[in-house]
C-alpha cells in the first residue's frame, strides 16, 4: 500500500471496528506504520519507574513469548510463610457458616484492654501470684486504664486509685510497676499506638503521623458542590440540638421545682390544719417578718397557680356559656395561698433577681396579650432581664409567651438598689410587700379607685386584676377617680412635686393628702384608666364595657361587662402582712381590644396618659420616682419634655376616663423612661396605632424593670375611637382576713 | 559549613589516603544477587548510613531497580573503587518521585542489566567536575562535617543533600499553617498541594517524599503463618520500627511488639475474619466489604500493612471517604487475608480501585486478577465503567495489563460472524461489557497491537502468537469471579452526607 501519505482519522470509540485473523490478511504487513496514528496510551505508570529494568525486563518478555517466563517476573524481597507454632497461636477452628457474615454495626464483642502483656509484665504477675491472684486480663485492664487515663502526664497515684478499684497492695504495685515502665518506653505510650496529628499543623511533615481529619476544608469541587451549604446546615442543626438539651435540661429543673413546691405546700397545708390556723392568723405572723424582705417568688408562682384554680372555677361556674355573663364567684383560699406560702420559704434565689420577677410577671401578661394582637416586636424590647432567673420562672403558663430577649435591644440591668428607701422603714413591712406587688388601680366605669390591685392575664387574654386589702382601702376608697380628675390637676402641675415629697412615709400614709402626695411624689405606683390608645386592628366596639364590681363577703368579686367583652373579676384573696383581697378581673378575648391596651398599661404603672405629663395632673405617682431614681427623673422631665415639645395641657389625659376619650394620645409620655420611645410619637394624637401599643408595652416593660414596685392603681385602657371605655372597677373594701392567691 | 566544599575534601581524602568515607548520596556499583542467585553489581545510590556496634552499614537504592529491592548493605558489598560523590548541584536522584523528570519510553530497549554493567554514568565526569572545583582541602573541614554528618540526617530528614530543584509546577513542600489546606489542596490542577488534597485519593503526591518515607522502615512482619519482609515505608508507630519482627494478628491486624503480646491479644481477639460484611463467597474465596468510616481501626491497620508493599500510595489522612474489600482464603482457622483494594465512596474521577494489593505470600498465583476482576465486577452492578487510581506501580500495571489483554481478547475471540459478515465491535461497547473505561481499552488493544489501518478504516486483529498465548493464560487462569455469588447493592454515597 502506497497510501502511507494520508493522515489516519482518529480512533473513533463509537465505529465498529471489524475483528480479522491475521491469516485472513497476507498484506496487512504494509499498514502496521499507520498503527501510530492511534495515538500513544499512557500506562500509569510514573515516567521513572517505567525505565526501571525488572519492568522493561517482564514486558518485553511478554511482548516476546506472550506469557511470563519465571525467571522474567519482578523480583521482590522474599516472604516466608512457615511459621510453625502457628497453630498453637491461633487456636480452635472455625466451621464455616452457611450465611454469608453480616456484622451488625455496633460492636459485638465487649471491651477488651487494649493493652496486651508483655514477657516482662508475665514475670511481674507471676512474682504478684505468689500474694495473691491476679489474672493477666485483671492486669491489664489495669494497665489500660492508666494508660487511657494518661496523656501527657502521668496519673498519679492518688488518680490511680480512684481509676482502678483494686486491692491496694495491687494498686500499689501495680501503679509503681506501671510507671517504671512507662518511664522506660520509647514510645509515648505502653499502648503502640499511629502517631495522631497535631492541630497546630506541625505534624503536616511527620511522616509518622497518618490517618489525619479531613475536616479542614469541605470539598467543594464537582458534584460535592453542596456539601459546604450541607455541611453549615449540620453545624446549625447541632447548635439547636444543643440548645434544645439545655431547654430540657431547664424544663427538667422547673418541673422538679414545681413539685418540690407542690411538696411543699402540702406540707404547710398539713401544718396548718394540724394547728388549726384556718384563718390564716399563723400564717400572716409567719410571713410579716418575710415580707420585710420581699421575696417576690411569691407572685409567679400564685398568679401561675391561681390562674389554673380560677380557670377551673370558671368553667365549671359558668357551665354552658361560653364567654358571656358569667359571673366568677368562688375562689378556694387555701389553696392559692399555699401556693404562696412555700415560695416564700425558698431564697432560691439571689436577692438580686427578686425584685425583678413582679414585674417580670406583669410583663409577661403584658406580652401575652400583645402577642394577641400580634405586636410582638414591642414590649419584650428592653425588658431588664436578670438573665439567672429567667428560666426557672418560665413556668408553664408562659409557655409561648415566654421572654425572648431581640437583636438591638437594650436591656437595662435591675435597679433594686434604689428601691432600697422604701424598705427602710420596717413598721410599714406589710404595706410596703403589699404595695410593691400591687398598685393603686382606678377603674374607668365607674370611676373609682379600686384600692390596690394587680393585674394579669388570663387564659383567652382575659385581663385579671387581683386586688389586695390593706388598712388603706379605707382611705383609698375616698381616692376615687372623680377625686382624682378634680384634684390632682393643679397638684400635679408641678414637676417638682416628687422630689419634694421624697421623703414622705409611704406607709404612713393614714389620709388621702398623704396618699395623694405619695403619689405624687412617684412612690406609688396608680393606674388609671386613660383615654384609650388602640391596637391597629381597628375593631370598634360599641358596647360599653361597665363593671360591676362587687365584694362579696371580701371573698367574692365578680366583674361584668357589658357589651362584646367581658370582664372577670375574680376576687382574689391573699393574706400578707396585712389581709388582702386581690381583684382580678378578666377580659375574654371578645374584649380583647380593650383588654390588650389594658394590658399594656398594666404592667405596669402608670398609663400613659397620666404619664410625665400628667404626673403632676393626675398627680399619680411614678413608680419610677421611688424605685428607679434615674428614670424618676427622666420621667419628670419626659413631662417637661413634652411641654417643651408643644404639647398642649389641654391634651395631657386627665383621670377621668370620660376625659381621656378626649385625650386619647398617650404615647408621648412614654418618651421620658424609654429611650426607644421616640419624641415623633406623640403626633400620633387620636390616631391609636399598633405602634403605640408597641410603645406603650415598651414603656411600660420598661417600667417593669423596676425591681420593686410601687402599689399603684392600674387603670384598664381602652380602645381608642370608642367614647366608651372598659372601666375595671374594684372595690376593696374587704378587711376580712383573706387569702388567695 | 559548606556542603559542597565538604564533598570535595571528602573526594579528596579519597584520593589521598584512600580512606573511603560513603556518605549519603554517593553512587557505587552494590553487589547483589539476582534471581538465578547470580553477583551482579548494578549502580547504587547511598541512602543512609548506619552505625552499629563494631561497623557501618549503608542503606542503598540499586538505581533503575525498585525501590523495594533496597537494603542495607555491609561495606564489602561496596565497589569503593567506583565511588561518585554527589555532584555539586545536589543532583537529583532518579528517585525523588519527581513525575515525568525524566523522559523515558516505555518501549525502551532492556539494558543488558544482567552483566556488571554500570549504567551509562561514569565516575569520569563527576571527577571532572570535581577537579575543577578544587580547592586546597583542610582537614579540619574534613573533620567537621564527619562530626556534623549525622546531625544532618537527623535534623534534616536528609534532605540537605539534594534540594528539590524548583522546577515549574512543582514546588518542595511547605509546612501548611493549621487551617492551610486550602483551595490548593482542592484542586490538584494547580499542581502545587500544600498538603495532599482531600479527595478520597490516597495518591502520594511524593511532597512528602524525603529520606524517611523512602526508607523502609520495618524489618519484618508476622503475619499469621507468613513472614513478610516490608518494601516500603510504613507510619507504624516508631517504637515498633526497631524491633526486628512486628507481630500482627492475622484476622483484626493489630500490630504488636513481641510474641508474647501476641498471644494475649489472641485470647481476646475472637475475630476469624475480616470485620466486614462478607459480600461473596466461592468455594474458599470470599470478599468482606469495610467501611473505613464505620471500623476505623482496621481499616487503618489494613492500610498500615498494605502500606509496607504499596510505594505510591500516602496515610496522610483518614480511611473514611473509602470501601475496603479484603480477599480471603477460607481454611479451618478463619478467613485469612490474601488482598485487598480499596476504593473511593464517590469519586470524581472514574477511579473503581484506590489501592490493590496481594500480600506478597499470595502473589503470582492468580489472585490480584482475581481481585481486578472483583472490582470491575463491582463496577457493573454499579453500572459504571472504572478505572485504577494512577500512578500504577510496577506490579500494577503487569497486572491490569494482563486483566485487560485476556479480558478483553475473550470478547474478541468470542465474538462469532454474525450471518457471514465479519464480527465487528466497539470499543465503547467493550467499555459497557467490562466495565473498564475506554482509555484502557484503548491502551490494552494498542499494547496488544490489534489495532491496524486497513483500507481506510480501523480494524482490530488478531495474531496467531496472541490468540495462542491467550488460549494459554485462560487455562492457567484461577476460578473467575462468579457474578451469581456476589452479594452487593451500591450505595449512592452522595445522598448519604459525607461518605
Amino acid at each position: 500500500m502506497s497510501k502511507l501519505s494520508f493522515r489516519a482519522r482518529a480512533l473513533d470509540a463509537a465505529k465498529p471496528l471489524p475483528i480479522y485473523r491475521n491469516k485472513d490478511l497476507p498484506d496487512l504487513n504494509d499498514c502496521v506504520s499507520i498503527n501510530r496514528a492511534v495515538p500513544q496510551m499512557p500506562t500509569g505508570m510514573e515516567k521513572e519507574e517505567e525505565s526501571e529494568h525488572h519492568l522493561q525486563r517482564a514486558i518485553s518478555a511478554q511482548s516476546v513469548f506472550r506469557e511470563k517466563k519465571e525467571n522474567m517476573v519482578i523480583p521482590v524481597p522474599e516472604a516466608e510463610s512457615n511459621i510453625t507454632y502457628y497453630d498453637r497461636l491461633y487456636k480452635g477452628e472455625l466451621r464455616i457458616p452457611k450465611q454469608l457474615f453480616h456484622i451488625q454495626p455496633l460492636g459485638l464483642d465487649n471491651e477488651q484492654p487494649d493493652y496486651d502483656m508483655d514477657s516482662e509484665d508475665e514475670i511481674l504477675l507471676n512474682r504478684l501470684n505468689r500474694k495473691m491472684e491476679i489474672k493477666p486480663i485483671q492486669f491489664e485492664t489495669m494497665v489500660d486504664r492508666l494508660e487511657k487515663a494518661s496523656t501527657n502526664q502521668m496519673v498519679t497515684i492518688t488518680e490511680a486509685k480512684l481509676l482502678l478499684n483494686e486491692d491496694d497492695y495491687l494498686l500499689k504495685a501495680v501503679y509503681d510497676y506501671w510507671v517504671r515502665k512507662r518511664k522506660n518506653c520509647r514510645g509515648p505510650s505502653l499502648i503502640p499506638l499511629i502517631k495522631l496529628e497535631k492541630r497546630d499543623g506541625s505534624t503536616n511533615n511527620d511522616a509518622y503521623v497518618a490517618f489525619r481529619r479531613r475536616t479542614e476544608k469541605m470539598q467543594t469541587r464537582k458534584n460535592r458542590k453542596n456539601d459546604e451549604a450541607s455541611y453549615e446546615k449540620m453545624l446549625k442543626l447541632r447548635r439547636e440540638f444543643s440548645r434544645t438539651v439545655t431547654i430540657l435540661e431547664m424544663i427538667k429543673r422547673r418541673e422538679k421545682s414545681k413539685r418540690e413546691l407542690l411538696h411543699l405546700t402540702l406540707e404547710v397545708v398539713e401544718k396548718r390544719y394540724q394547728m388549726g390556723d384556718f384563718t390564716g392568723e399563723v400564717l400572716s405572723e409567719v410571713t410579716a417578718p418575710l415580707a420585710e424582705k420581699p421575696v417576690y417568688t411569691v407572685p409567679i408562682t400564685v398568679t401561675n397557680g391561681n390562674r389554673h384554680n380560677h380557670k377551673a372555677e370558671i368553667k365549671i361556674k359558668s357551665g354552658g356559656l361560653p364567654y358571656h355573663g358569667y359571673h366568677h364567684v368562688s375562689v378556694k383560699d387555701e389553696d392559692p395561698f399555699d401556693f404562696v406560702r412555700p415560695k416564700k420559704k425558698y431564697t432560691r434565689r439571689e436577692p438580686l433577681c427578686r425584685p425583678g420577677r413582679p414585674a417580670k410577671r406583669q410583663h409577661i401578661v403584658n406580652k401575652a396579650d400583645i402577642k394577641q394582637y400580634d405586636f410582638h416586636s414591642s414590649g419584650e424590647e428592653d425588658y431588664p432581664l436578670s438573665p439567672t432567673s429567667e428560666p426557672d420562672e418560665e413556668n408553664d403558663p408562659d409557655g409561648t409567651f415566654a421572654f425572648r430577649r431581640k437583636a438591638g435591644c437594650h436591656y437595662l440591668p435591675c435597679l433594686d438598689q434604689t428601691s432600697g428607701l422604701l424598705w427602710d422603714h420596717p413598721e410599714l413591712a406589710g404595706l410596703d410587700a403589699l404595695r410593691h406587688r400591687q398598685s393603686l388601680t382606678a377603674l374607668s366605669v365607674p370611676q373609682r379607685c379600686v384600692g390596690l390591685a394587680r393585674r394579669r392575664v388570663g387564659r383567652g387574654g382575659r385581663v385579671l386584676l387581683d386586688r389586695a386589702s390593706s388598712d388603706l382601702d379605707g382611705v383609698l376608697k375616698q381616692l376615687d377617680s372623680g377625686v382624682f380628675s378634680s384634684s390632682f390637676p393643679k397638684g400635679l402641675s408641678d414637676p417638682q412635686v416628687p422630689t419634694q415629697n421624697h421623703r414622705t412615709m409611704p406607709g404612713s400614709a393614714s389620709s388621702l393628702t398623704d396618699l395623694l402626695s405619695n403619689i405624687q411624689a412617684l412612690r406609688w405606683r396608680f393606674f388609671r384608666p386613660r383615654s384609650t390608645q388602640g391596637d391597629g386592628s381597628g375593631e370598634g366596639r360599641t358596647g360599653r364595657p361597665s363593671m360591676d364590681n362587687r365584694l362579696s363577703g371580701g371573698l367574692f368579686v365578680h366583674t361584668k361587662n357589658s357589651g362584646s367583652g367581658e370582664l372577670l373579676l375574680n376576687p382574689i384573696v391573699k393574706t400578707a402582712g396585712s389581709t388582702d383581697c386581690i381583684i382580678s378581673k378578666t377580659l375574654d378575648s371578645a374584649g380583647a381590644h380593650f383588654a390588650a391596651s389594658a394590658v399594656i398599661s398594666a404592667p405596669g404603672q402608670v398609663n400613659n396618659e397620666n404619664k410625665p405629663d400628667n404626673t403632676s395632673v393626675n398627680g399619680v405617682v411614678q413608680p419610677l420616682g421611688t424605685s428607679r431614681p434615674p428614670h424618676s427623673t427622666s420621667t419628670s422631665q419626659g413631662g417637661t419634655g413634652l411641654d417643651r415639645s408643644g404639647r398642649t395641657p389641654s391634651s395631657c389625659g386627665p383621670l377621668l376616663p370620660a376625659s381621656h376619650s378626649t385625650t386619647p394620645q398617650s404615647l408621648p409620655n412614654h418618651r421620658g423612661h424609654g429611650s426607644a420611645v421616640s419624641p415623633a410619637h406623640h403626633h400620633h394624637n387620636a390616631r391609636p396605632s399598633p405602634s403605640s401599643l408597641k410603645l406603650a408595652t415598651m414603656a411600660t416593660s420598661s417600667l417593669d424593670r423596676v425591681p420593686k414596685v410601687t402599689p399603684a392603681i392600674s387603670s384598664m385602657a381602652r380602645d381608642n375611637h370608642e367614647p366608651e371605655r372598659l372601666a375595671l372597677n374594684g372595690i376593696s373594701e374587704t378587711t376580712v382576713p383573706m387569702e388567695v392567691t | 559549613l559548606c556542603v559542597p566544599s565538604t564533598f570535595i575534601n571528602i573526594h579528596f581524602q579519597y584520593i589521598f589516603f584512600r580512606q573511603v568515607d560513603v556518605i549519603e548520596g554517593c553512587r557505587l556499583p552494590v553487589l547483589r544477587k539476582n534471581q538465578e542467585n547470580e553477583d551482579e553489581w548494578p549502580l547504587a545510590e547511598i541512602l543512609s548510613v548506619k552505625e552499629i556496634p563494631g561497623r557501618k552499614l549503608y542503606y542503598v537504592h540499586y538505581i533503575d531497580f525498585n525501590k523495594r529491592l533496597d537494603e542495607w548493605v555491609t561495606p564489602e558489598r561496596l565497589d569503593m573503587k567506583k565511588l561518585q560523590f554527589p555532584k555539586k548541584e545536589a543532583k537529583t536522584p532518579t528517585k525523588n518521585g519527581l513525575p515525568g523528570s525524566r523522559p523515558s519510553s516505555p518501549e525502551r530497549e532492556v539494558p543488558q542489566a544482567q552483566q556488571k554493567c554500570l549504567p551509562t554514568k561514569t565516575s569520569i565526569p563527576d571527577f571532572q567536575v570535581l577537579q575543577q572545583q578544587v580547592q586546597p582541602p583542610t582537614i579540619t573541614v574534613h573533620l567537621c562535617f564527619d562530626f556534623l554528618s549525622p546531625l544532618f540526617k537527623s535534623s534534616q530528614n536528609g534532605t540537605a543533600r539534594r534540594p528539590m530543584p524548583n522546577q515549574p509546577g512543582r514546588k518542595r513542600k511547605q509546612p501548611p499553617n493549621c487551617g492551610g489546606t486550602d483551595e490548593d489542596s482542592q484542586d490538584s490542577s494547580d499542581g502545587i498541594p500544600s498538603a495532599p488534597r482531600m479527595t478520597g485519593s490516597l495518591v502520594s503526591d511524593r511532597s512528602h517524599d524525603d529520606i524517611v518515607t523512602r526508607m523502609k522502615n520495618i524489618d519484618c512482619i508476622e503475619l499469621g503463618r507468613h513472614r513478610l519482609k516490608p518494601w516500603y515505608f510504613s507510619p507504624y508507630p516508631q517504637e515498633l520500627t526497631t524491633l526486628p519482627i512486628l507481630y500482627l494478628c492475622e484476622f483484626c491486624l493489630k500490630y504488636l511488639k513481641s510474641l508474647k503480646c501476641l498471644q494475649r491479644h489472641l485470647t481476646k481477639c475472637n475475630l476469624r475474619h475480616p470485620p466486614g460484611n462478607e459480600i461473596y463467597r466461592k468455594g474458599t474465596i470470599s470478599f468482606f466489604e469495610i467501611d473505613g468510616r464505620k471500623n476505623k481501626t482496621y481499616s487503618q491497620n489494613l492500610c498500615l500493612l498494605a502500606k509496607c508493599f504499596l510505594d505510591h500510595k500516602t496515610l496522610y489522612y483518614d480511611t473514611d471517604p473509602f470501601l475496603f474489600y479484603v480477599m480471603t482464603e477460607y481454611d479451618s482457622k478463619g478467613f485469612h487475608i490474601v488482598g485487598y483494594f480499596s476504593k473511593e465512596k464517590e469519586s470524581t474521577e472514574d477511579y473503581n480501585v484506590a489501592c490493590i494489593l496481594t500480600l506478597p505470600p499470595y502473589q503470582r498465583r492468580g489472585y490480584g486478577k482475581l481481585l481486578i476482576e472483583f472490582s470491575y465486577e463491582l463496577s457493573k452492578v454499579e453500572g459504571k465503567t472504572g478505572t485504577p487510581e494512577k500512578p500504577l506501580s510496577d506490579l500494577g500495571l503487569l497486572s491490569y495489563r494482563s486483566y485487560w489483554s485476556q479480558t478483553i481478547l475473550e470478547i474478541l475471540m468470542d465474538l462469532k460472524p454474525d450471518n457471514g459478515e465479519r464480527p465487528q465491535i466497539t470499543i465503547n461497547e467493550i467499555s459497557e461489557i467490562t466495565s473498564v473505561k475506554k482509555e484502557d481499552v484503548i491502551s490494552t488493544l494498542q499494547y496488544l497491537n490489534l489495532i491496524n489501518y486497513y483500507k481506510g478504516q480501523y480494524i482490530l486483529t488478531l495474531s496467531e502468537d496472541i490468540v495462542e498465548g491467550h488460549e494459554r493464560a485462560m487455562q492457567k487462569r484461577h476460578l473467575p469471579i462468579d457474578p451469581k455469588c456476589l452479594h452487593f447493592t451500591p450505595k449512592d454515597w452522595s445522598k448519604r452526607g459525607k461518605w
